[in-house]
């Protein structure tokens, strides 16, 4: 077995009521899909981007990170992601099935602040890229595309090019080339920031609706505190200079979410507790002579 | 029904510079004409056409010489220019090592080097070719490389998720994103093809049944045949301005369906 090669936590053998059980951990906790245990990045000109992060990511989870800007938060998605080194510290991934899968196990898919689309290529295209760069043929594959396409809402849209579409379609095409892979994390960095504000909305409520339809594991990063409120099941905030993790707010309550929640006490008062957070985070990193 | 002309921008796109060369042309064949102009000094209009249609043979001969160098000077430019960017994205350091001496073949003025290029190759067309390659390249791998090098950060993450293979990457990703650049390179290039093969003619000053166009603008000077002269910059300058066109045309049909430089602007 493969699975040899990594550093398995337990060593538990992969059967179908093992595999059952894996859904689980021992206090009845969603298994985990990614861990970040005591990671440190520094740049080489001694700027700490990121002191000491430990964050569990468990399966069916929207975890939101939040924080100000030069917090890390990008840099500790584009770890998750493997799009860069840590210094110190270790990321682990899970996989239905297994305990521990090192590298190996890791499938998921970025969302980036900007669609990221081939301009030359029309939409079916872009949306296929990862089945392609996986080597992925046949019938199954353009079923595939079809559903992830019709699910974001551009069903008849395969043979526009990008710029024919709106910066709004043009991120929904980029979530649907996310979806084909059916990935077990997917990694979303400001992936509406760059959009007005009523897109921006309609965006939010369709990936939750996505989310808990597909039952996805979602780690979004933002620096909006409404945002990260309404979406998430968990907002992790962050603090600057050096960047590190500072609080990690459960949003007990229930989904589906819709416009109603926006306006509910319990939102006002999660948004007041995330932005006081948010505040001791900030006055953390701020340089000591700056100061009262 | 139908507007006036006028008001039709792709009617005055054509029309008004083709009225300003016609009132160019007369100007010029009435100024000869009242000032009685010797032909061996400046012809007029008229004299330099009658010169293309009584020489339309020789004109001809040397036009395809002309030609046969520039495009087989394009076409070898286009070869090597393009393996040339593809070894430099290869690796920084061969970059680092091979471009100067790109640069340096680019500074070099192929006058001072086509005395040299003549001797050391035989053939004359050849050596015409060499020359003209050496004009032509640059612009191809420099605008190429450029291209290959400008990718989208994010879309490369992406690949390198995907733990994609270098030639994947350079498939998938950089070589559709240098088609841009590598037209622009294209459009300076094909121009400069020809200028090489004109420029290192003259030098060269082969004779004969090989003589190009500038052979015969050499020539007709030594014979004071002043309308065959311009008759033959005539077609050097025509065969210059239908290269551009249809590299124009080519960038256009590659790019059309996606690069803002090929767009459409509707108003």
């Amino acid at each position: 077995m493969t699975r040899s090669k990594v550093t398995p936590l337990k060593a538990t053998p992969v059967d179908d009521s093992a595999a059952e059980l894996a859904h689980t951990d021992s206090n009845g906790n969603p298994r985990p899909v990614l861990q970040v245990e005591g990671v440190n990045k520094i740049y080489s000109n001694g700027t700490v981007a990121l002191k000491g992060a430990d964050l569990t990511v468990r399966q069916g989870e929207f975890v939101s990170l939040l924080g100000p800007s030069g917090c890390g938060k990008s840099t500790l998605l584009r770890i998750m992601a493997g799009l860069g080194d840590v210094t110190t510290g270790t990321v682990k991934f899970w996989e239905q099935g297994y305990d521990v899968v090192g590298d190996k196990g890791r499938k998921l898919a970025f969302v980036f602040q900007n669609a990221t689309l081939m301009p030359w290529a029309r939409v079916r295209k872009n949306v296929r890229l990862p089945l392609d760069l996986e080597h992925q043929r046949g019938p199954e594959v353009e079923t595939k595309i079809d559903d992830a396409l019709e699910m974001v809402g551009l069903k008849g849209f395969d043979h526009a090019f990008p710029r024919e579409l709106s910066g709004g379609m043009q991120m929904r095409a980029s979530i649907a080339r996310a979806m084909v892979t059916e990935p077990n994390l997917l990694l979303m960095d400001e992936p509406f920031g760059a959009l007005d504000e009523m897109t921006r909305n309609k965006l939010n409520d369709d990936v939750l609706k996505l989310w808990q339809k597909n039952g996805w594991t979602i780690v979004f990063v933002t620096h909006s505190v409404y945002e990260a409120v309404y979406l998430s099941s968990r907002v992790v905030v962050m603090a600057a200079r050096p960047g590190r993790i500072v609080d990690d707010i459960s949003i007990d309550q229930p989904f589906p979410r819709n416009a109603d929640f926006r306006v509910s006490t319990e939102f006002a008062g999660y948004c007041r507790q995330v932005s006081q957070a948010l505040e001791r985070a900030s006055a953390m990193g701020q340089p000591q002579e700056i100061k009262a | 029904m139908s507007a006036p002309l006028i008001q039709n921008e792709n009617f005055v796109k054509v029309a008004a510079p083709l009225g300003v060369g016609i009132l160019f042309l007369l100007f010029w064949e009435i100024a000869v004409q009242a000032l009685e102009m010797p032909k061996y000094i400046l012809p007029g209009p008229v004299e330099i056409f009658k010169a293309l249609i009584d020489g339309w043979q020789p004109l001809l001969g040397a036009l395809y010489i002309t030609l046969k160098v520039t495009f087989l000077a394009f076409a070898i430019a286009v070869v090597l220019g393009v393996a040339a960017s593809l070894l430099f994205v290869q690796s920084k350091w061969i970059e680092m090592s091979l471009f100067p001496y790109a640069v340096l073949m680019q500074v070099t003025p192929v006058v001072a080097i086509a005395p040299l290029i003549i001797i050391w190759v035989d053939d004359t067309t050849w050596a015409l070719t060499v020359c003209a390659v050496i004009i032509a390249i640059f612009p191809i791998i420099s605008n190429t490389t450029l291209g290959l090098r400008s990718v989208d950060p994010n879309l490369l993450s992406m690949f390198r998720m995907y733990r994609t293979s270098r030639w994947q990457e350079l498939v998938r990703l950089r070589i559709p994103g240098a088609l841009p650049y590598f037209f622009g390179g294209l459009r300076i290039s094909s121009g400069l093809a020809l200028i090489g093969a004109v420029v290192a003619e003259f030098v060269a000053g082969t004779g004969g049944a090989k003589a190009g166009l500038a052979y015969m603008i050499l020539q007709s000077g030594y014979n004071l045949q002043i309308p065959r002269m311009f008759a033959a910059l005539l077609l050097i300058t025509l065969t210059g301005i239908a290269l551009f066109a249809l590299m124009v045309w080519l960038s256009n049909r590659a790019l059309h369906n996606w690069h803002e430089s090929a767009l459409e602007v509707e108003h």
